[in-house]
């Protein structure tokens, strides 16, 4: 890594309490709601720089076991499902898409109710 | 250009017969697609509240005319379903643009308020059976009166979604199981119905007595009627209220119950499942739709970017209600 610190995570981290402390209660009530989101967003890209290798690697070794191909991505294991060539019933799929599940949502919105529910 | 509204306002309605001055004009949230106004107008007689809903140009996918929206609350204001009255319907080609005026419901749209709010607290156990009555009455119009509405069957509408999901080469291997899981479901050979196709808070009014109107009826159609039963029951509409299966609010057995009191159906909590996973599915699908208005460059927008990631959000859902034992 040739870049300094703050790290890309931190100067997130930075814009975030900005907007947050400095800005939010400058702005009328539509473009509030505007910042939530905006805020949710930068979380997101802040997990996703933070979490994403690794949540991105135990979804590569679930697929390893189950796809027996060179080929890890989501688009290979799309085109499987979709050609039959695994078994809908296969418990390690139902297993695989349920890590790949939990782990996407885990960066998108560790907030979510089902996400919650299912890792208590 | 509030003053041109407020005198296009006053004109549109003097033409029905409404005579009066335009006050108090302000903008509410509405949907994506959608102008929402409210505003009063007074005489000498009185003053009375009412919403102005036009298009904005940029209609939903899914969506119908602004005007056919009309057509519909006029007709099912006729059978006993809560809806806002119609007062008046504008063209596209009028001043007002393609939009309809009708009057103000009193009460709250605004999910996490009604779920939140101590105002709410005696409507929420009695808002599923009142919604299971609501859905049952729309879903008895003579849907004759709706030659104008688009015809979706369930197994139609799995085709389309899926085709739209394709269409944008963002390969989700839950879609795909979902999708073919899908296919092998019985939804029901119902008789054709009015289907809302969006029924849940944040499209309904509520106040301390419960449900007061049904609004937004844009993704309106003719199809199988336990779509809309299927779409309350989502999780994507419980607003983190992940153990009340109907709308963040209420119990299934409770929105059954009501809509077994109206409907000549009997339906019952097994044939609601696969709508459930339907309709996550097509809320996934709208997700996308929405958020590749945005990276084509159709709208630029941070609402429309984000909405993106909640693509994962059905994903999980998905995956809870077909294998991880989720309702």
């Amino acid at each position: 890594m040739i870049f300094d610190r703050p790290t890309s995570s931190e100067l997130i981290k930075a814009v975030m309490d900005f907007l947050d402390t400095k800005i939010k209660d400058e702005l009328p009530p539509h473009l509030a709601f505007k910042l939530r989101i905006t805020n949710n967003v930068l979380g997101m890209v802040q997990r996703e720089i933070d979490q994403g290798e690794t949540l991105q690697q135990e979804v590569y070794d679930a697929m390893q076991n189950l796809m027996h191909s060179d080929e890890l991505t989501t688009k290979k294991l799309s085109e499987l499902i979709k050609d039959g060539k695994i078994d809908l019933k296969d418990e390690d799929l139902k297993d695989l898409l349920a890590i790949l599940s939990k782990n996407k949502i885990a960066v998108d919105n560790p907030n979510y109710s089902t996400y919650k529910k299912l890792i208590k | 250009m509030q003053e041109e509204l407020a005198s296009a306002l006053s004109k549109k309605l003097l033409e029905v017969g409404i005579e009066g001055k335009v006050s108090n004009l302000e903008p509410l949230t509405g949907g994506a697609s959608k102008e929402i106004w409210k505003f009063e107008i007074s005489n000498a007689k009185q003053s009375t509240k009412m919403i102005l809903r036009r298009g904005s140009g940029i209609e939903g996918p899914l969506a119908i005319k602004t005007a056919d929206e009309a057509r519909i609350q006029k007709e099912v204001i006729k059978v006993g379903a809560p809806v806002p009255k119609i007062l008046a319907v504008s063209k596209n080609e009028e001043e007002l643009g393609d939009s309809y005026i009708m009057h103000f419901v009193e009460g709250e749209s605004i999910a996490r308020k009604i779920l939140r709010d101590k105002e709410y607290k005696k409507a929420l156990p009695i808002l599923a059976y009142q919604c299971g009555e609501a859905i049952a009455k729309i879903h008895n119009v003579d849907i004759n009166n709706f030659s104008f509405l688009p015809k979706k069957p369930a197994k139609d509408q799995l085709e389309d979604l899926y085709s739209t999901y394709q269409s944008f080469e963002q390969p989700s291997p839950v879609f795909e199981y979902a999708y073919l899981w899908l296919k092998e479901q019985d939804f029901g050979n119902f008789q054709k119905s009015l289907v809302h196709g969006d029924f849940r808070l944040g499209n309904i009014i509520v106040n301390a007595d419960g449900l007061q109107s049904i609004i937004d009826w844009e993704l309106a159609h003719i199809g199988n009627p336990l779509q809309d039963l299927g779409w309350v029951c989502g999780n994507s509409w419980r607003f983190g209220k992940n153990d009340k299966v109907v709308g963040g609010f209420g119990e299934l057995e409770d929105l059954l119950e009501g809509y077994n009191s109206v409907s000549k159906l009997k339906v019952n909590k097994e044939m609601v499942k696969c709508w459930q996973v339907f309709g996550t599915f097509r809320w996934g699908v709208i997700c996308l739709i929405q958020a590749y208005a945005h990276l084509n460059g159709t709208i630029n927008s941070i609402e429309k970017a984000a909405i993106g990631r909640r693509v994962s959000e059905t994903e999980i859902d998905i995956v809870d209600l077909l294998f991880l034992g989720g309702e």
